[in-house]
C-alpha cells in the first residue's frame, strides 16, 4: 500500500516536471503562430472579459491602494522636491548676491577708471559690520593692515565718497562714514569751482552741509560735489581729487557763508563693497601726503587752503582735479 | 509496515486517501480567484517597487495542508495559469510551482511542523524559491539581463514582502480549504488536547462529577 502510494506520487511528480519541461521546450522553441502560442492567444481571448470585468469591479480597491501608494510617493517626493527647492534657493541667493556684488565691482571699476583711481592703490574690502544706530556713521571692513590699510585712508564705492578710516587692526578696520561729526572732507562744487568743508548737518543724519565757501556764486540744485584733492590741516585725510560725494539740494541763503546742503551720492545704509585707496608709501599721493605734513598748517594770511599751495598743484597734475588753491 | 517512522505511514496514508472531488473544487476555485486577484488587483499596487506575489504562497499552502501530490498538482496549474494568462513562457512558471508545492506537501508529510511560525517560514521560502528558480531558468533560457544589484535587491523586498503577508494568506487558504480536508486523526487528537476533550483532568473531573 505504501509503496503503492509513494510510487504513485513520485510518478505524478515526474509526470508534471516532464510536463512543464516538455511544454517549456516546446514553447520556447516554436514560431509565434505555434500551437502552443494560438493556445495561450486563444486562452487570453477567452479570459480576458473576465479579466476586464475584475478589473473593473477590483478598480475601486486597487484606486485605493494606489492612492495609498501614491501619497507615500507624494510624500517622498515632496520632500525631495523641497530639498531641490532649497538648493535652487540657495544658489538664486549666491546669484543674486553674486550679481549685486559684480554691479557694484562694475560701478567701482569705472569710478577707477574714470579718476585714476589705480594709482592709489585700492584694496576691496567687505562691509562685515555696519553700525546699528539710525545715524549710521561708522562701518567695519574685512581689510586691516595686513592688506596695507592705514589710517586716514579714504574710503569709496562704486557711487563715490564713502568715508575715511579711523581705526586698524590687522584684519579689519573701522571706518568713519562721511555723516560722521568727526569728519570733515574739503570738497569742490565742480560746476562753480568753490570750495568749502563738508559736514555732517546737524540734527539730519545723512545729510551733509558744506561752509566757508570760497565763493559765493550761485549753485543750482543737482550740481555735483566733489573732493578737491586738498587738506585743510595736519591729520586731515588727503582725497584723491574728483571723487564724487554728493548732489547740491539747496542753498542757505540765511547763512552769512552761504553754506550748501549736500545729498550724499553713495547709499551709506547699504555698503556691501567697498575700496580703501591705502596710496602705500613711495605712490604719487602717499608723497603728496607727507609733504603736506611737512609744509605744516597754512599762513593765516592768505586763504584755507594756500598753505598746501605745492601740494595742490601736485594733486592736480596727478589726478586731473580742478583745485585751484596755489601759493 | 511496522518498520517504517509513523511520519511515513501518516504521510502515506493523507497522500493515498486524498484527492476528494471537493478538495479539488475548493483547490481549482481558490487558484483562479487568487490569480485573477493577482493579475487584476495585487500586481497593480507596487511596494518599495516590487508587488506582492500570492500564487507562490498559495501553492506552498496547499501542499502545506493537503499534501505533496495535490501540492504538486495545484503548483502546475497555477503556474499554467498564470502562464497563460500573462503570455509568460509556458513551463517555467509550472516547472517551479511544481517543486514548491510537492516539496511543502513532503515537508507536512515527513515532518507535520505544527509552530505557529511554520508558514511563515514556509512562505518565505516558497517566495525566495520562486523568484530564485523563475530567475534562474528565464537566465538559462538566454533572457539578456544582467545579474544586478536592483534585481538582487527586488528579490529580497519581494521575499519580504511575501513573508508580511503569508500568515493571513495561510489563514485564508486554510479557511477555503479545511471543510475540504478528509478527517486527520492527528489534528482530531490536537483539538481534543486544546479544548480539553481529552486532557486527564478534564476526563478525571468529568468522572468525579
Amino acid at each position: 500500500m505504501y509503496d503503492k502510494t509513494v510510487r504513485r506520487r513520485r510518478a505524478v511528480l515526474a509526470l508534471l516536471v516532464a510536463l512543464s519541461l516538455i511544454l517549456l521546450t516546446a514553447y520556447f522553441g516554436e514560431a509565434q503562430s505555434g500551437g502552443l502560442h494560438s493556445l495561450q492567444s486563444g486562452f487570453l481571448t477567452v479570459v480576458s472579459p473576465i479579466q476586464d470585468g475584475a478589473n473593473k469591479a477590483l478598480k475601486p480597491v486597487r484606486d485605493l491602494f494606489g492612492w495609498f501608494g501614491d501619497t507615500l510617493d507624494a510624500k517622498s517626493q515632496n520632500k525631495e522636491l523641497r530639498k531641490e527647492l532649497n538648493r535652487a534657493r540657495e544658489q538664486l541667493t549666491a546669484d543674486q548676491e553674486g550679481a549685486h556684488k559684480y554691479a557694484e565691482l562694475l560701478k567701482l571699476d569705472h569710478l577707477n577708471s574714470a579718476l585714476s583711481i589705480a594709482d592709489y592703490h585700492p584694496v576691496s574690502a567687505t562691509v562685515v559690520n555696519q553700525s546699528p544706530n539710525i545715524w549710521y556713521s561708522t562701518i567695519i571692513i574685512d581689510q586691516g593692515s595686513s592688506s596695507g590699510v592705514r589710517i586716514n585712508d579714504p574710503v569709496i564705492d562704486g557711487e563715490g565718497l564713502v568715508g575715511k578710516v579711523t581705526r586698524v587692526a590687522s584684519d579689519g578696520a573701522l571706518v568713519s562714514l562721511i555723516t560722521d561729526s568727526e569728519v570733515e572732507v574739503k570738497a569742490r562744487i565742480s560746476a562753480t569751482g568753490a570750495i568749502g568743508m563738508l559736514q555732517p548737518q546737524v540734527g539730519e543724519p545723512g545729510r551733509l552741509v558744506m561752509q566757508n565757501r570760497s565763493s559765493n556764486a550761485p549753485v543750482t540744485r543737482g550740481d555735483y560735489v566733489v573732493t578737491s584733492g586738498t587738506v585743510s590741516g595736519e591729520g586731515d585725510s588727503l582725497y584723491p581729487p574728483g571723487i564724487p560725494i554728493g548732489l547740491v539740494t539747496s542753498e542757505n541763503e540765511q547763512s552769512p557763508f552761504k553754506s550748501v546742503n549736500v545729498s550724499p551720492l553713495a547709499d551709506l545704509h547699504n555698503l556691501d563693497t567697498v575700496e580703501v585707496l591705502t596710496s602705500t608709501s613711495g605712490s604719487r599721493p602717499a608723497t603728496l601726503s607727507t609733504l603736506s605734513e611737512r609744509l605744516g598748517p597754512a599762513p593765516s594770511t592768505g586763504s584755507e587752503g594756500e598753505g598746501t599751495g605745492g601740494q595742490a598743484a601736485s594733486t592736480e597734475e596727478a589726478g586731473g582735479g580742478g583745485s585751484t588753491e596755489t601759493g | 509496515m511496522s518498520s517504517r517512522p509513523v511520519t511515513q505511514q501518516l504521510g502515506a496514508q493523507a497522500s493515498s486517501a486524498w484527492l476528494p472531488g471537493s478538495l479539488l473544487w475548493r483547490v481549482a476555485i481558490l487558484s483562479v480567484v487568487v490569480v485573477f486577484a493577482q493579475i487584476g488587483l495585487i500586481s497593480e499596487v507596487p511596494l518599495f517597487g516590487v508587488s506582492i506575489d500570492l500564487s507562490p504562497l498559495l501553492v506552498a499552502f496547499t501542499g502545506l495542508l493537503c499534501g505533496s501530490m495535490l501540492g504538486a498538482i495545484a503548483g502546475f496549474a497555477v503556474g499554467l495559469l498564470i502562464d497563460l494568462a500573462l503570455l509568460q513562457t509556458l513551463g517555467v512558471t509550472s516547472l517551479t510551482f511544481t517543486l514548491i508545492g510537492y516539496w511543502s506537501g513532503r515537508l507536512r508529510e515527513l515532518r507535520d511542523p505544527q509552530a505557529a511560525l511554520t508558514p511563515l517560514l514556509v512562505g518565505a521560502g516558497a517566495a525566495a524559491s520562486a523568484m530564485v528558480g523563475y530567475s534562474l531558468i528565464e537566465f538559462l533560457l538566454g533572457v539578456d539581463a544582467p545579474v544586478s544589484f536592483e534585481l538582487l535587491r527586488d528579490i529580497v523586498v519581494g521575499v519580504l514582502l511575501d513573508t508580511a503577508v503569508a500568515l493571513p494568506m495561510w489563514a485564508l487558504v486554510r479557511r477555503c480549504l479545511i471543510g475540504g480536508l478528509p478527517e486527520d486523526p492527528r489534528r482530531r487528537r490536537r483539538r481534543a488536547y486544546t479544548t480539553g476533550g481529552l486532557s486527564p483532568l478534564s476526563r478525571s473531573s468529568g468522572r468525579g462529577l
